[in-house]
């Protein structure tokens, strides 16, 4: 899976997130829909908290185990991760 | 070495008495009487209470003497020893109230704090008839999204199954805030019944069960109660993340059950083994009965070691305790229901008869230890919590992360431990484990002393064939490790082999740390020179693994008589000193059935 390194935006971001989601899920990442919530595809609650280590892996940065619960679409979740990435960039 | 926790735990149980005296209030004759009649062991918690074990349960912030987890363990450890039943129904208050402990306020604690130390039963209201295990499917719900008009939470809907469900006066209860639920859809209310009007709750019957017999299993139904918005433990929503932190906490802590357990079989099966004699020999001097006696002593030593290691590991490792207590809840209660088949084969037909043999404990202990697999996350629950975890651990692994420095003070019985700091609990463990990845530097540790120590060198072979089954087994959780939606049944084996090698890590880090400061000991001493208990416990965990053993029978007959000579020395079994408020047992060698009574 490619690897961003800088200039993450809400689309790219949105992509990693279905390609990553779609993997969870064994579907294609065409098939997971930016705007529905991630349970409505099986993912359950404790097993949406791992995608905090890939992203910290990939992105290096740190999130909250719970992102996925309060930003629960790959929508929501991409906007939540381009604004914690400014921030990061930001304060660094 | 003076280890405060056993200390206190020594103390409590004098302060107990001797269970095999009947005039005692907590005597196995009065807890086989009370799980005859099905009755809570009312006047033994009230010992429990007039020495103070509630304060225990209560942080020192609240204004009780919980500082250290470890000592909790130890104290529940001697209640269990005794009877699950008392240790079980007392110990729900711990249950009830560590959701406040976890996230609530300085002033929910101090006040369930006052009301836990002046012995008020607390309770923890999770699970529901139609949805077992399913936390996210729960029906017990606010009935407006809203406070009404006098700021109360109205509730409704049913919790079943829950222990002290009825003699509970304050409830920790997850409650669905939002119709449509989901995780952030459920909160907790702290739920004081004696604020209710009566007439909107009333208890579910007593639900009657194999095993723990005299506890409170009951239920409660809510019927638009007024709950004062002041209930709300964190914030509204956090429910499910509170629980499951919860949850981490005392999933630890209910190792003291199995460990109790463990110690009160063993010592069952030993005391039999001493005095029944068979074909002019005594029954522990036949070959397959001192297999069956090292083999179950070796699992409770190994037992006793991963629960010292997980409850020091609260306090020192504890963003990784979504990890250690998996590993615990699962490995102890299963480990000890083996321990205890494997002993009844030992006692035979004594095991199941009640009355006729040592008050019927055997059979009691059995059915009361079966409940423990079961309840605060079953045995596929914690496997599967661990599957979560595989993508972290794989990679916490191959990279040496987590919390290795925190590992280190979890192993070394001389480290103080730093205060619990509830905001570093984690629901996933970021980095892996940091157990696991200290085990290369444990085993390079033994090495060295094994250069030093040839005795030491097969524990310093086996430490390195741990090393690489654990290797091993991270390559099988890789396969696994997306697997989040079905989980399948190879999936569950790569769990079941993690915990093993979790176990071995911990027990070969406990002894790397802590051999120095208690070798010279007079009484457990033996026990750690030269490896001894870890020899063995890295025997029974690599066959437990597949491979082949790693320790002779030369071994286990030296562990034999670690055991026997804590029993003619009134000791605990244990690898740390602590005597035991037992008479000395009758002389050995007697008439086989010189401690054997007629049930009337």
């Amino acid at each position: 899976m490619p690897v961003p390194t800088a200039g993450h935006t809400t689309e790219s971001l949105t992509t990693w997130l279905a390609e990553r989601i779609a993997l969870y899920l064994k579907r294609r990442p065409t098939e997971i829909d930016p705007d529905v919530p991630l349970a409505e595809y099986g993912l359950d609650s404790v097993a949406a908290l791992s995608l905090c280590g890939d992203i910290e892996d990939d992105f290096d940065l740190v999130i909250e185990p719970t992102a996925a619960w309060d930003y629960p679409t790959v929508h929501a979740l991409a906007d939540h991760l381009v604004a914690e990435l400014a921030a990061q960039d930001g304060g660094a | 070495m003076e280890h405060r926790p056993y200390r206190l735990a020594e103390e409590f149980d004098h302060y107990l008495g001797d269970p095999h005296d009947p005039g005692e209030v907590f005597s196995y004759a009065r807890c086989a009487d009370l799980d005859d009649r099905e009755e809570f062991p009312a006047d033994i918690c009230r010992r429990f209470e007039e020495w103070g074990l509630p304060e225990q349960y209560v942080p020192v912030e609240y204004g009780g003497r919980l500082r250290d987890y470890e000592q909790v363990l130890q104290l529940v450890r001697a209640v269990a020893r005794r009877d699950l039943t008392c240790a079980i129904g007392h110990g729900k208050t711990y249950l009830g109230g560590v959701c406040v402990w976890v996230a609530g306020s300085a002033e929910q604690g101090a006040r369930l704090g006052a009301d836990i130390i002046a012995g008020v039963p607390v309770s923890l209201g999770l699970t529901e008839r139609a949805h077992g295990s399913d936390l996210l499917a729960g029906d017990v719900r606010t009935d407006d999204e809203a406070l009404d008009d006098s700021g109360h939470w109205l509730v409704s809907g049913e919790k079943w199954l829950i222990n002290n469900a009825t003699r509970g006066s304050v409830l920790s209860l997850l409650t669905r805030t939002r119709p449509d639920g989901g995780p952030r859809g459920f909160s907790v209310l702290l739920v004081d019944k004696r604020e209710l009007d009566a007439d909107t709750y009333r208890h579910l019957p007593k639900i009657r069960t194999l095993g723990i017999r005299g506890a409170d299993i009951s239920g409660i139904a809510f019927d638009g109660a007024r709950v004062p918005k002041g209930a709300l433990v964190g914030a509204e929503g956090a429910g499910l993340e509170i629980v499951l932190k919860a949850l981490q906490l005392t999933r630890t802590m209910c190792a003291a059950l199995s460990l109790g357990a463990g110690d009160h079989g063993l010592r069952l099966g030993l005391d039999f083994a001493e005095e029944r004699e068979l074909y002019g020999r005594r029954l522990v001097d036949l070959p397959q009965a001192r297999h069956v006696l090292t083999g179950a002593a070796a699992d409770v030593l190994l037992h006793e070691a991963v629960a010292l290691v997980a409850a020091r590991a609260v306090q020192a490792q504890t963003a990784e305790l979504g990890v250690t207590s998996a590993v615990t809840k699962y490995l102890l209660p299963t480990g000890t229901d083996r321990v205890l088949a494997d002993l009844t084969g030992l006692l035979g037909a004594r095991a199941f008869l009640k009355g006729v043999h040592a008050d019927g404990r055997f059979q009691k202990l059995v059915r009361d230890h079966r409940l423990v697999g079961l309840f605060d996350g079953n045995t596929l629950v914690n496997l599967n919590s661990l599957v979560n975890q595989f993508r972290s651990l794989v990679r916490g692994f191959r990279r040496g992360t987590g919390d290795t420095a925190g590992a280190g003070v979890a192993c070394d019985l001389t480290a103080p431990l730093p205060p619990l700091d509830p905001s570093r609990l984690s629901l996933i463990a970021r980095h892996g484990s940091g157990m696991t990845a200290s085990l290369p530097a444990s085993v390079d540790e033994i090495t060295r002393r094994a250069a030093r120590n040839p005795a030491l060198a097969p524990v310093a072979e086996a430490a390195r064939r741990l090393l690489a089954v654990t290797t091993a087994v991270h390559t099988d959780m890789e396969e696994y490790q997306g697997v989040l939606t079905e989980v399948p049944p190879a999936a569950f084996e790569a769990a079941r082999r993690y915990t093993l090698c979790w176990a071995g890590a911990a027990c070969l880090g406990l002894w790397t740390h802590s051999t120095d400061h208690v070798r010279d000991d007079p009484a457990t001493g033996p026990l750690w020179r030269d490896g001894l208990w870890l020899h063995t416990v890295l025997d029974r965990l690599l066959r437990r693994l597949g491979e082949p053993a790693a320790a002779g029978e030369e071994t286990y007959e030296d562990l034999l008589g670690a055991l026997r000579a804590a029993r003619t020395e009134g000791r605990l079994f244990s690898l740390l000193p602590q005597r035991t408020p037992e008479r000395q047992p009758a002389t050995t060698g007697g008439a086989a059935g010189g401690s054997e009574r007629t049930s009337c």
